[in-house]
């Protein structure tokens, strides 16, 4: 039971922080698939950083080089005025192109014990995390105005608010969190495998429909997702077929989406210049 | 005088349009100033050159007697100037308190309390009254308007700009309002309002400067110029005649409504077991103050409403199961009350939104042909002034895009017409055009039903009028049908 436990906070945080990662950039009107890509980089730069400057710095720069990449981002939505989607595939593509070339560059067996990211640290900011996003979002001017850009960016202009400058803001937020969550997975497996979000990215996407794009319900939802693999983890090969485990969180997201969501909440503003 | 905006000389070109030419426009401070002109005047533009949302060809702008420029709306709020305008700025997932405050927040991190002590301090004021944490979305638009203005007080503006704040009001509303307007006046704030009411302009503006075809024409006391000069100068020649309105109607029955109730967004009971019976060739008006039940009786004809209860029947075929799609084979034709949300597709070429909701009709059957043939006509009818056909709808002013919707609504074969505040942003001109297209239309055996608020309007109009008030239908008596006073005891609930 404690294992299950266990089990289900070590599967639930990273999708936490990768959720609000993408509560930054959604609800301020940005599209997001990119988060898996931006995670499986801040896997990458974690395992590079951390190989060569020790935990701590290795964290910092693993901050400073994925929100960079999130920038990237902005750049193309926001300037470039590119479409969401594609650009945002376009990160997931190359994300996937490019850790798997230079793996073997850094740290190919694993990081040293002494490198690894601090762990007890990032679980505490992600324990954290939904809650000072939350306080962020309704009661500080930064989240007032960043809804107002995710929900109506024109009303917004004419208000004296410059969206594009609230999403550079909310895109270097996502690449924070993005970079803390692929801290956290290295910290948990210390080696970088090609792929090794597996799909975390869509899933933490999911669970932020599910939570109606606000901070608190999506880490719930994560909770929920995280449970499911935890289950799926704990009694693989038990009572029902392994593949039927498998499956399991991804089940539980595609009811949650289907079934559950009541009142569509989604940001009005989402996609628009 | 002391002059609060000095607005010189400013042009500015849209593709093939001139929408400015070189006007200018003078305000005294602390008094009310009307802008009139008719639709696509070019009274939006300027004022949108003022609030720096759009950036003039040229001309120069100075505030109290201050040259300055005004690229953002920023600049704009940081001078002082404010503007309600005619698409409200309200965003609806925001709370009324987070819209109000929203661009003025008084430091980076929020103080909900004192900011809806103070919220309701200015509301008090006004005579206003809001839910300060419900969602905006759930706004009446006239709330909508009155939330717009208590914005502007929230920024203090000193100079407030108003784009047809009465447009969905209640007259006691508007009444309410522009006391409230004289208070701040008297207080040192100069407001300039756009309108199209020439009553308002004589009952609470100062001076009033004219502007058509994106010119200047006048400016005036309003003490020193009559109202048949004012219309004349606005419009630019003779205005058309109004007709008496003459009932053609037949024996035969259109539209029967019997025991209809129909519930409302807020889950309140809005019609209220309504009865009421349309001959062909009738155009009946349905009078009554904003928010009495008639845009739930309106979406029950149109069907996009379901009624909890009642029949509605046409011309003796049931209709109260039918399908908006079969309702408009057979002829419903709808002028929606909110062109953006329900009229038009902004993204679409004119050429595109010609053919909306009307494409299941055989005119339509080749949707790109019946475009090409019908599209200009619709553009013709009511002379929506445009860029081209292939252009999207977004490009055209507020004025205009109705003008194209009331034109799409009465081209092709009509049989039961809706219409919600057709007139809602035209001049006199075309609102005459338009009720004159209806009556034809009605005269070749189509029935109309009007939703407006402006009880002249349909006094001017129609041949028949009901009234709603609070859910409940009325219908004056015979020999008051006619009367102004008895109808607006109608509605008000003292018949």
């Amino acid at each position: 039971m404690i294992d299950l436990f266990k089990q289900c906070v070590t599967m639930s945080i990273p999708l936490v922080l990768i959720a609000l990662a993408g509560f930054f950039s959604e609800r301020g009107g940005v599209i997001n698939i990119g988060l898996e890509g931006k995670t499986l980089l801040a896997c990458f730069f974690s395992v590079a950083f951390s190989s060569k400057f020790g935990p701590i710095p290795g964290l910092a720069l693993t901050i400073v080089a994925t929100s960079l990449v999130s920038l990237i981002h902005w750049l193309l939505t926001q300037v470039y005025r590119m479409d969401h989607i594609i650009s945002g595939m376009a990160i997931n593509l190359l994300a996937a192109g490019a850790t798997s070339f230079f793996k073997f560059k850094f740290a190919a067996d694993g990081l040293e014990d002494a490198a690894v990211p601090p762990k007890m640290l990032l679980y505490a900011l992600g324990i954290v995390a939904p809650a000072a996003i939350w306080w962020m979002s309704n009661k500080t001017r930064f989240g007032l105005q960043h809804r107002s850009a995710g929900s109506d960016p024109d009303k917004a202009r004419l208000l004296g608010i410059n969206p594009q400058n609230i999403r550079f803001s909310a895109l270097i937020g996502t690449g924070v969190l993005c970079a803390l969550a692929g801290s956290l997975l290295i910290a948990e497996t210390p080696q970088f495998t090609d792929g090794m979000t597996s799909g975390r990215g869509y899933i933490a996407l999911a669970a932020l429909i599910l939570g109606g794009w606000r901070p608190v319900n999506a880490a719930l939802a994560c909770l929920l997702f995280g449970a499911a693999s935890a289950l799926q983890i704990q009694y693989n090969g038990q009572y029902i077929p392994s593949e039927a485990w498998k499956s399991l969180p991804y089940l539980v997201t595609l009811f949650a989406i289907a079934g559950f969501l009541g009142r569509n909440r989604t940001p009005a503003g989402l996609g628009k210049p | 005088m002391n002059l609060a905006v000095e607005m010189s000389q400013i042009s500015k070109r849209y593709g093939d349009v001139q929408a400015l030419d070189s006007v200018s426009l003078r305000v005294e401070k602390g008094t009310i100033h009307a802008l009139v002109g008719e639709n696509g005047a070019g009274k939006t533009t300027l004022m949108k050159a003022l609030y720096g949302a759009m950036s003039a060809d040229s001309g120069s702008v100075s505030i109290n007697g201050e040259p300055v420029t005004l690229k953002t709306s920023r600049e704009a709020i940081a001078k002082g100037i404010g503007m309600v305008s005619q698409h409200y700025g309200i965003i609806g997932e925001l709370t009324n308190l987070e819209n109000l405050i929203l661009g003025a927040e008084n430091g980076s991190i929020l103080t909900p309390v004192q900011n809806q002590q103070r919220a309701q301090d200015l509301a008090e004021r006004m005579g206003f009254q809001f839910d300060w944490n419900a969602e905006s979305s759930t706004l009446s638009p006239a709330g909508g308007q009155k939330l717009e203005i208590l914005k502007l007080l929230w920024r203090n503006s000193q100079i407030m700009i108003l784009d047809e704040p009465t447009a969905m009001l209640s007259p006691q509303d508007s009444d309410a309002l522009y006391a409230s307007l004289k208070q701040l006046a008297q207080q040192g704030t100069t407001i300039i309002v756009v309108t199209h009411r020439l009553p308002e302009v004589f009952e609470h503006c100062k001076r009033v400067t004219v502007v058509r075809g994106g010119r200047h024409i006048a400016d005036h006391e309003v003490t020193e110029v009559s109202a048949n000069q004012l219309a004349e100068e606005i419009v630019g020649g003779s205005v058309i005649e109004r007709p008496t309105p003459v009932s053609n109607s037949q024996p035969t029955d259109s539209l029967e409504v019997r025991d209809l109730e129909v519930k409302g967004d807020k889950g309140q009971i809005a019609v209220k077991s309504i009865s009421f019976a349309l001959k062909k060739g009738q155009l009946v008006g349905i009078a009554g103050v904003d928010g009495n039940g008639q845009r739930e009786l309106f979406h029950a004809i149109i069907g996009h409403a379901k009624p909890l209860s009642g029949i509605l029947t046409v011309e003796g075929s049931d209709w109260t199961q039918t399908s908006i799609a079969d309702r408009i084979i057979a002829g419903l034709r709808v002028i929606p009350e909110d062109r953006h949300h329900e009229g038009v597709i902004e993204d679409w070429s004119l050429f595109e939104n010609a053919s909306l909701g009307l494409q299941r009709l055989p005119e339509f059957s080749d949707i790109s042909a019946g475009q090409q043939e019908l599209g200009p006509t619709m553009a013709e009818k009511f002379s929506t002034k445009h860029g081209g056909l292939n252009q999207p709808m977004s490009s055209l002013s507020g004025g205009n895009q109705q003008r194209f919707v009331a034109g799409r609504a009465l081209q092709v074969a009509p049989n039961l017409i809706l219409a919600f505040q057709p007139a809602r942003g035209l001049d006199l001109n075309s609102t005459t055009k338009v009720y004159q297209e209806i009556r034809r239309r009605c005269d070749e055996g189509a029935t109309a039903i009007i939703v407006s608020f402006d009880l002249d309007e349909l006094l001017d109009f129609c041949d028949r009028i009901l009234v709603m008030n609070h859910g409940e239908m009325f219908e004056p008596k015979p020999e008051e049908a006619r009367d102004r006073a008895a109808i607006g005891r109608l509605m008000v609930g003292a018949g």
